[in-house]
C-alpha cells in the first residue's frame, strides 16, 4: 500500500458529514446521488436527505455506470422534414455521486480508456466532466465479491474525495482540486493526525481480510490462462446452463457495449436517435443486415464475455476488465457468470506465452475527428439499378468536400427515423465531392434507400476502417478475387489501381469475379473496360446458369477459376492477392491461393461484421480481440489466421 | 396515401383493442397517419378495403379459420395483436385437455352438433393458420409498442420486435430480482418489450409475450434448488400462457426427480 500524505486527508465527524451532504443537496446546482436501500439491496439514486445515505452498503444492484452511460439515452433529436437540422442532446445537470466503492471507481477509469480515446464519446465526456465523485472505502464486503484478490478493494486515484469510516468520524482523502474546493465550501473539517492515517491503513487491511471469495490466478495471468484454454470443455459445460439473458453484462461495471435505434413520434416528424445498453450474450448481438449471425452458438457468446474481460481488453489497454464486484454472479440464476469461479476452475490448466494471439497491434489512423455520433449532411445525387436486388447510389456531402476515403473503407449511411447501416465505398478515391456505394436491399435502412429519390437528404459518418494500404501493392502483380457483392468495395480498389495515373505503379493484374447467376453480375460494362487495360486479365464465373440465360462464360464456384491462372514461383512470391466476398468464400479461396504458392503475408481479406458505431466502442464487430471497424475491415491473412472467429 | 387499417377480433377479451381505445387523445394523431376503416370498439362503420389488418384473439373454431383466411387474402400486412393472437394466450390453457372433455365441461350434455358457432377445436394462434407479418405481443399489449409498430408501418419500416428476454429490461430498471424474493419468474426466457412492467411492480413474469427458448431442464432444476423454490410454483407460473418449458412427458420425469 502506498504512503498516504497526511496533508491530503481531512477529518469530518459523522454529523458534519451529514451536514456536508445536506448542504450539497440544499445548494440545488447539482444533483446529489448516493447509495440508498432498496428492499434488502442497495442502489444509487438521488438523495433527498443525508439520512438516506447508506455508506455501509455491500454492493449496489447496478454499478454507477448508469450515470455515465445511461441504460437509455437520447443522442440527438431530429425532424424528418428538416433532416439535417440535428441537435445533439444535452446531458443532465452537474452531479455529485456519493459512496462509490473503489472497484466501481476503477471500472470507471477503465471506461475512460475506451470512451475518451482519440474518438471521444461526447456524451460520456460531458457527464464525466460534470460529475464529482465522492468514493467510500468498503465497510461491508459483498458475499460474491472477490475484489481483494483483484486488488480493486482500494484505489488511490479516480475520485475527487474518498471517505473512510473511522468509527464516529470519517477521514476524507482529497483526490482533486475539485474535491478540495467542494469540501472547503460545504463541509467543516479538521486536520488529520498520523494516528488517523494509521487507522485508515488498518481499516483497509481489515476489510481486505474479510473477503472469503478469492480468485486464485493473479490478474496478470488471466490472459495467458484464457488463451491456452480457448477450446477447454468448461465453455461448453457452463454455457449449457446459460439462459442467454445477458443479465451478467447488464449489471457489469465494465460492460459498455451499446445499440442505437431511431424512434419517431406519432406526427411522423419529430424523432430521436436513442442509445441503449446491449449485451454480447444476446443472440442478435452480432447479427448483420443480411441475417448472418457470427457468434451463433451460446458457447461462443459465453466464452466471448470472459475473453473480452480477461484477454481482449487487457491486450488492448493493459487492464483486466473485471473489478471483482461479483454483481454478475448475483444476477445469474444458474450461477455460471462469476469470473472468479471460472478462473479458479481454469487455474489448474495450462498457460500460454502467446497472449496476443487473438489481437492485432496496429495503429489506426483517425480521419474523422468530429463528433462521433452526428452524421454529416449529404444528398443523393444519382440512383442506378444494377440488378433486381442491387442499386448504386451516388452521394454528395453537403459541405462539397471529398469524402477522403481509401479503397476498402466504409461509411455509416444514416437515414433519420430508420437508422444506420455500414456500407463500403465502391468508388475509387477522388477529388470529387461525391462517392458511390452499392446496396443490396436486405434491411430497413437499405429498403428505405431504395425508396429514396435523387435530391433526398441522408447522413454519412466516416469513412471508417483502415482500408487498403495501396503502397504495399506497388511493384507487385495483383490478384483480386471477389464474390457477389464483394465486387462493390473491390471496385474501389480496382478503379484506383487502373487509374491512368496509377496503373504503371503495379504489375500484371488479374481480376476473378464470381456471381450466383448471370443476372447478378454487377458492373459488366466496367468489367469490359478493365479487360481493355494493358496486362489486365478478367475471369468471370457464375455458380449456376439456367438454360435460357445468355451466358457463354464459365459456370462453377469461384474456385473453379484458379486452375486457369498459372503463376510460376517468381510470380507467386511477387503477387498480392485480395479477397472480398461472402463469409463462406474465404477459406476455399485462401486454400487456392496457398496452392498457387502465394505467401500468407501477401494475402489480404476484407471482412464483414456488424459495424454499428464505426469507432470501436459498441462492441458488435469484434472478431476475437480485433475491432473490424478499426483494425479492419482489411486484414493481412497472416495476421488473423490464428483468430478462431475470423473464418468460421 | 395513408394506409387503411382494419381491426378484427376472434376469441379474446378485446382488452388489447381497449388499450388502443385508451390512447384517447393520441388516437387523433394516429388517424392523421392511418385511415381506420374498421374498429368495432370505437366506430360503427366498416369497410373491407384495407391494407393493414390487425387481428386480436385466437382461433378456436373452423368458422374462425375461414374468416381469418379471407382477411389474409384482403390484407397486404397482417398484424397479430396481443397474446391470444401471437401465442394463443390464455385460451390455450384448454389445449391440455381433449376438446370433447372441454365441451362437456362448459355446455354439459346439450347437443350443438349442427351449430357452427359451437363447433370448436384446439386453440390456435394466428400464425398457426395464416402467415403473420408483424407481432405486437403482450397481455395486454403495451400501448407505446403499438404506436411504434404503426409508426414503423407508416414509415415503410419493418417493426422491430425485441429478440431478448425480459431480464434485460428488468435489469435496466434496477429491480431486485424476484428469485431473490422467493418467487419464480419466467422473465429470463420470455420475450421483452413490456419494459418488464410486471417484475418492476413486484409481480413475477407470466410469459405473456412468448417464450424465447427452452432452457435445459437440469438448469431449471438447479435454479429451483438454489432459490429454494418448488416445482409447483414453477408449474403454476408456466400454466397461464402455456409456457411449455418442458414437454409433459419430461415434466413428469422432472416432477419425480425434483420432488420438493
Amino acid at each position: 500500500m502506498a504512503e498516504i500524505d497526511c496533508k491530503v486527508v481531512k477529518i469530518i465527524v459523522k454529523k458534519d458529514l451529514n451536514s456536508f451532504v445536506n448542504n450539497l443537496i440544499k445548494d440545488k446546482t447539482r444533483e446529489i446521488v448516493g447509495v440508498k436501500a432498496k428492499g434488502e439491496k442497495f442502489v444509487f439514486g438521488p438523495l433527498e436527505n443525508a439520512d438516506e445515505l447508506r455508506l455501509d452498503y455491500d454492493v449496489t444492484i447496478l454499478p454507477p455506470k448508469k450515470y455515465f452511460l445511461p441504460p437509455i439515452e437520447t443522442l440527438m433529436d431530429f425532424n424528418l422534414e428538416k433532416p439535417f437540422d440535428v441537435q445533439e442532446s444535452d446531458v443532465e445537470k452537474p452531479r455529485v455521486i456519493v459512496g462509490m466503492h473503489p472497484y466501481d471507481i476503477i471500472a470507471l477509469e477503465q471506461t475512460d480508456k475506451l470512451y475518451l480515446d482519440s474518438q471521444k464519446d461526447d456524451f460520456y465526456r460531458k457527464r464525466r466532466d460534470n460529475t464529482i465523485i465522492i468514493g467510500t472505502d468498503i465497510q461491508n464486503v459483498s458475499e460474491r465479491s472477490f475484489a481483494a484478490s483483484m486488488k480493486t478493494n482500494v484505489t488511490e486515484s479516480g475520485f475527487d474525495l474518498m471517505l473512510t469510516n473511522l468509527e464516529g468520524k470519517y477521514a476524507v482523502t482529497i483526490g482533486s482540486e475539485k474535491g478540495k474546493r467542494l469540501l472547503e465550501k460545504y463541509a467543516k473539517t479538521t486536520a488529520a493526525t498520523d494516528s488517523d492515517i494509521k487507522k485508515i491503513k488498518a481499516i483497509r487491511k481489515h476489510i481486505a481480510s474479510q473477503y472469503t471469495k478469492k480468485v486464485e490466478i493473479d490478474k496478470k495471468e488471466w490472459s495467458s490462462v484464457l488463451v491456452a484454454n480457448y477450446d477447454h470443455p468448461i465453455w461448453e459445460k457452463k454455457s449449457d446452463e446459460c439462459l442467454e439473458c445477458s443479465s451478467c453484462t447488464m449489471v457489469c461495471p465494465t460492460c459498455f457495449c451499446y445499440d442505437v435505434k431511431d424512434e419517431v413520434s406519432l406526427n411522423l416528424k419529430d424523432g430521436q436517435r436513442i442509445r441503449t445498453w446491449d449485451g454480447c450474450l444476446l443472440r442478435d448481438f452480432t447479427k448483420i443486415g443480411s441475417g448472418e449471425v457470427f457468434r451463433g452458438d451460446v458457447k461462443e457468446r459465453y466464452r466471448h464475455r470472459f475473453f473480452r474481460k480477461g484477454n481482449y481488453l487487457p491486450e488492448r489497454y493493459g487492464f483486466v476488465a473485471c473489478v471483482g464486484c461479483g454483481r454478475c454472479g448475483t444476477a445469474c440464476l444458474p450461477d455460471i457468470a462469476n469470473p472468479c469461479d471460472v478462473m479458479n476452475e481454469l487455474s489448474h490448466f495450462e498457460r500460454s506465452d502467446d497472449t496476443g494471439r487473438f489481437f492485432i497491434k496496429q495503429k489506426t489512423e483517425i480521419q474523422d475527428k468530429g463528433i462521433i455520433h452526428i452524421p454529416k449532411g449529404a444528398t443523393l445525387k444519382r440512383k442506378e439499378k444494377l440488378t433486381v436486388m442491387e442499386m448504386l447510389f451516388e452521394i454528395e456531402l453537403d459541405d462539397k468536400k471529398p469524402l477522403g476515403h481509401k479503397p476498402g473503407q466504409f461509411v455509416e449511411v444514416s437515414i433519420f427515423g430508420i437508422g444506420e447501416a455500414p456500407i463500403s465505398v465502391s468508388s475509387a478515391p477522388s477529388k470529387s465531392s461525391s462517392f458511390e456505394i452499392v446496396v443490396r436491399k436486405v434491411g430497413n435502412v437499405t429498403s428505405k434507400l431504395f425508396a429514396m429519390s435523387v435530391g433526398d437528404k441522408l447522413g454519412i459518418r466516416g469513412p471508417f476502417g483502415n482500408g487498403f494500404n495501396v503502397k504495399e501493392l506497388e511493384k507487385k502483380h495483383l490478384l483480386f478475387t471477389s464474390g457477389g457483392l464483394g465486387i462493390a468495395p473491390m471496385r474501389s480498389l480496382i478503379n484506383h489501381v487502373l487509374d491512368k495515373n496509377n496503373r504503371k505503379k503495379f504489375k500484371n493484374i488479374t481480376i476473378l469475379y464470381g456471381s450466383k447467376c448471370p443476372d447478378e453480375i454487377l458492373f459488366m460494362d466496367e468489367v469490359e473496360e478493365w479487360k481493355k487495360v494493358d496486362d489486365v486479365r478478367c475471369e468471370l464465373t457464375v455458380d449456376q446458369c439456367v438454360d435460357d440465360e445468355c451466358w457463354t462464360g464459365c459456370v462453377g464456384l469461384i474456385t473453379t477459376l484458379f486452375p486457369k491462372i498459372k503463376l510460376d514461383k517468381y510470380d507467386s512470391e511477387n503477387t498480392i492477392a485480395v479477397i472480398i466476398g461472402p463469409p463462406v468464400m474465404y477459406k476455399f479461396v485462401i486454400q487456392c491461393l496457398l496452392t498457387l504458392g502465394i505467401p500468407e503475408e501477401n494475402i489480404f481479406v476484407s471482412l464483414e461484421r456488424r459495424m454499428k458505431c464505426g469507432v470501436g466502442k459498441c462492441g458488435h464487430c469484434q472478431i476475437n480481440g480485433v475491432y473490424v471497424c478499426k483494425e479492419g475491415p482489411v486484414f493481412n491473412y497472416s495476421q488473423i489466421k490464428h483468430l478462431p472467429e475470423a473464418f468460421e | 396515401m395513408k394506409p387503411r387499417v382494419a381491426f378484427f377480433d376472434f376469441a379474446s377479451c378485446e382488452g388489447c383493442q381497449l388499450q388502443i381505445a385508451n390512447l384517447e387523445g393520441e388516437i387523433l394523431d394516429l388517424i392523421e397517419i392511418v385511415d381506420v376503416v374498421s374498429f368495432r370498439e370505437v366506430m360503427k362503420e366498416h369497410s373491407d378495403e384495407y391494407d393493414i389488418a390487425i387481428i386480436e384473439g385466437s382461433i378456436t373454431r373452423p368458422m374462425d379459420e375461414k374468416r381469418l383466411r379471407k382477411i389474409r387474402r384482403h390484407a397486404k400486412i397482417l398484424v397479430a395483436l396481443g397474446a391470444c393472437a401471437t401465442i394463443g394466450g390464455v385460451n390455450k390453457i384448454r389445449n391440455h385437455r381433449p376438446v370433447e372433455q372441454v365441451k362437456k365441461e362448459v355446455y354439459g350434455d346439450t347437443d350443438f352438433k349442427d351449430n357452427e358457432f359451437f363447433d370448436t377445436f384446439q386453440t390456435k394462434s394466428i400464425n398457426e393458420v395464416v402467415p403473420v407479418d408483424c407481432y405486437i405481443h403482450g397481455c395486454p399489449i403495451n400501448r407505446d409498442e403499438f404506436k411504434q409498430v404503426i409508426i414503423a408501418l407508416a414509415l415503410g419500416k419493418k417493426p422491430e420486435v425485441p429478440n431478448y428476454p425480459v431480464c434485460v429490461e428488468c435489469k435496466k430498471n434496477e429491480n431486485v430480482c424476484l428469485f431473490e424474493l422467493g418467487k419464480f419468474c419466467i422473465g429470463p426466457i420470455t420475450r421483452a418489450g413490456c419494459n418488464a412492467i410486471c417484475p418492476t411492480n413486484g409481480s413475477p413474469c407470466d410469459g405473456c409475450r412468448g417464450i424465447l427458448q427452452k432452457p435445459q431442464i437440469e438448469c431449471i432444476m438447479d435454479i429451483l434448488e438454489k432459490y429454494d423454490l418448488t416445482y409447483e410454483e414453477m408449474k403454476r407460473r408456466c400454466t397461464m400462457y402455456n409456457m411449455s418449458i418442458f414437454n409433459p412427458s419430461e415434466g413428469m420425469t422432472f416432477a419425480r426427480r425434483g420432488s420438493k
